[in-house]
């Protein structure tokens, strides 16, 4: 069971919008080892896990990267606050304007949405922890 | 999250000499029997990559130094690309729930692996009482922060601003 908690992790607070930057950040969103994944990489992992700590572990991990994901979409959502025609039209911004407009939609820097493809959950344990090794290694 | 993985070198339950590991890759045509034969450079030994546990009781940042640090523990406080954040967040009652929520999750996270920990145990609890009680005070001011905790009045779920909007954060 999820319940929602009405505030950030930590404070998202962006004063000037950079739509160049959001086209960049999404990728923290949706992208093959941004939040989304990361959440549903831990949360699917626990089933099979062996050990009361790790399924303690990767529960807790999960739903943590959730709260990420929330932060990373409020980053997003600010950077492309209150645009200018201008700043839509001459940035890297505007292929991702173009189908989303200023949603926030789970994909890649490279514009492919988000997919389960680039995450794995083997039910084996030690596959499992070095895969998260990988990905959450990825975005140091 | 950070890991600080270091490379373990063993070659079948032998340590193998860097002497003789930079000999064996170098001439690959030099089988070298003590490790294994095949099409690889004879001496291809296997690493085991581990990540070492946090030891009990580690030292522990103030509750709001390690939120703005995003680590409760500075053995694992590894900035990237050595950027620090220094910025201090303002005492309101909403940055006091995210600093205590915080380092409740990091006490959560390093008691899933010591729960043996009675310091460890008993800091988590103090830091849940103190966020039991700043959360009404926080409900009062801001609104409820969720469905299940007690309130009275109008419905408040509803009311602006939402926590990823900049007017949620402006002040925070």
């Amino acid at each position: 069971m999820f319940v929602y908690e009405k505030r950030l992790q930590y404070p998202v607070r962006i004063a000037n919008p950079n739509p160049k930057l959001a086209a960049i950040i999404i990728s923290q969103y949706g992208g093959p080892d941004g939040e989304l994944g990361a959440s549903l990489r831990y949360l699917s992992q626990r089933y099979s896990m062996p050990f009361d700590e790790l399924r303690g572990l990767l529960t807790d991990i999960g739903t943590e990267e959730l709260g990420h994901l929330e932060m990373v979409g409020a980053i997003v959502h600010q950077l492309t606050r209150n645009l200018k025609e201008g700043q839509i039209r001459d940035s890297a911004f505007a292929p991702y304007f173009v189908d989303h407009t200023v949603g926030v939609f789970p994909a890649a820097a490279a514009g492919y949405p988000y997919t389960a493809a680039s995450m794995q959950v083997k039910g084996d344990p030690i596959a499992d922890l070095t895969e998260d090794l990988a990905a959450d290694g990825a975005i140091m | 999250m950070n890991h600080a993985a270091k490379i373990g070198i063993e070659c079948l339950g032998t340590t193998v000499p860097m002497k003789r590991l930079e000999e064996c890759l170098l001439k690959p045509q030099k089988r070298d029997r003590s490790c294994g034969e095949g099409i690889l450079p004879a001496i291809a030994p296997l690493a085991n990559p581990y990540v070492p546990f946090q030891r009990e009781n580690p030292p522990r940042y103030e509750a709001r130094k390690g939120l703005v640090r995003g680590t409760l523990f500075p053995g694992l406080d590894l900035p990237f690309m050595g950027m620090v954040n220094k910025r201090e967040q303002p005492v309101t009652p909403k940055t006091e729930l995210q600093t205590l929520a915080f380092a409740i999750q990091e006490l959560a996270l390093y008691l899933d692996t010591h729960r043996d920990d009675t310091e460890a145990l008993e800091l988590y609890r103090s830091y849940q009482q103190l966020y039991h009680e700043g959360s009404m005070v926080y409900a009062k001011e801001c609104g409820p922060l969720n469905h299940l905790f007690p309130g009275e009045g109008d419905y408040a779920w509803l009311n602006d601003p939402w926590p990823w909007e900049f007017a949620a954060n402006k002040e925070a």
